[in-house]
């Protein structure tokens, strides 16, 4: 059975970023949105293994949609994908219950090996 | 009014290699400082030489600021202005943040140090994730708090009819200072950066 995985960035590219830099043959199947709002319908609605999150987007930022999942206790392993690398950001997101912090732009080698330290390959 | 347009996809793909070099920036500013740099979403946009002065000097209304200037030039072809807008500067701020004691160091030293930080790291970043190299010279100190940014860029002229124009807010959170860094690509040197962006989307 394949993993449900939500990809959730502003950026077209940055999301087939994510989907390119997935470990091939990985069997999962992705959906995307494109700010925290709809990150936030889509995870009420459905049940996700895994959210990608990027932090600086228009309706609602990444730390507010931690904060949300958190709030309505919406279960979901995130993995954050930032630009904003100050790691004051990376605490302030940590704190916030997310499970890794990586820096874009993203790249397979550095995706598959958090993906094996979470037990998720 | 500009007649070039840039595609959605092209401004998509700009913006995200923008965030990329942004966010190195901002934490190598931040480093530099101790303190945290809040960075927001870039604003993109073509602009004619009409439009520039009331664009830029917009956001600033009476107050005075102060500009630090910087060109690059890539072995490409592309090119432009990096233009730093300081305002609500607290240089006593800035000083104790970066633990000088009085007059250590002058005004225009410490803006000097700030704007290299940024717009090096920013331009490597950018220059990185294009594939390409940036030469770039040293930042330029124009104006020093004294005069409004509207009055400077009317007896100024740019050498180009449009450019593209991004708009990137750093704000340093404890308030010591804001920081608006514009980056201005003229035409010719767009229609080069457009190239290597539709290189940049062919892989995906």
């Amino acid at each position: 059975m394949s993993l449900p995985v939500l990809v959730c960035d502003d950026s077209a590219m940055a999301r087939k970023q994510v989907v390119r830099s997935l470990p091939e043959g990985w069997p999962v199947e992705v959906t995307f949105a494109t700010n925290g709002v709809e990150c936030l319908e889509k995870l009420r609605s459905q049940r996700f293994a895994l959210l990608f999150l990027d932090l600086t987007m228009p309706e609602l930022d990444g730390p507010g949609v931690l904060e949300a999942i958190k709030a309505e206790k919406l279960e979901v392993f995130v993995i954050v994908i930032s630009a904003d690398i100050q790691p004051e950001m990376k605490r302030r997101v940590m704190d916030l219950g997310a499970m890794e912090f990586i820096h874009k732009p993203v790249n397979t080698d550095k995706l598959t090996e958090i993906l094996h330290k979470f037990g998720f390959l | 009014m500009s007649s070039q347009t840039i595609t959605e996809d092209q401004r998509d793909c700009l913006q995200e290699l923008i965030n990329v070099s942004m966010g190195q920036a901002s934490d190598k500013l931040a480093r530099y400082l101790g303190t945290f740099v809040e960075i927001q979403v870039p604003a993109i946009a073509l602009v004619g030489t009409a439009e520039i002065t009331g664009l830029l000097a917009g956001n600033y209304n009476d107050e005075a600021v102060s500009l630090v200037s910087q060109g690059f030039s890539g072995s490409e072809g592309i090119r432009g202005e990096a233009l730093l807008i300081y305002s609500k500067i607290n240089a006593d701020g800035i000083a104790e943040l970066l633990g000088y004691t009085d007059d250590e160091v002058t005004h225009t030293e410490q803006l000097t140090d700030i704007s290299s930080i940024l717009t090096t790291t920013f331009l490597e970043g950018f220059a990185e994730q294009l594939e390409t190299s940036f030469s770039y010279s040293a930042p330029r100190v124009v104006m020093l708090g004294e005069r409004k940014l509207a009055e400077h860029l009317q007896e100024r002229s740019f050498n180009w009819e449009y450019a593209l124009k991004v708009k990137i807010s750093y704000k340093v959170v404890d308030h010591s200072f804001n920081c608006d860094m514009v980056l201005l690509v003229p035409g010719s040197a767009l229609e080069t950066l457009k190239a290597v962006i539709d290189r940049i989307l062919a892989e995906f």
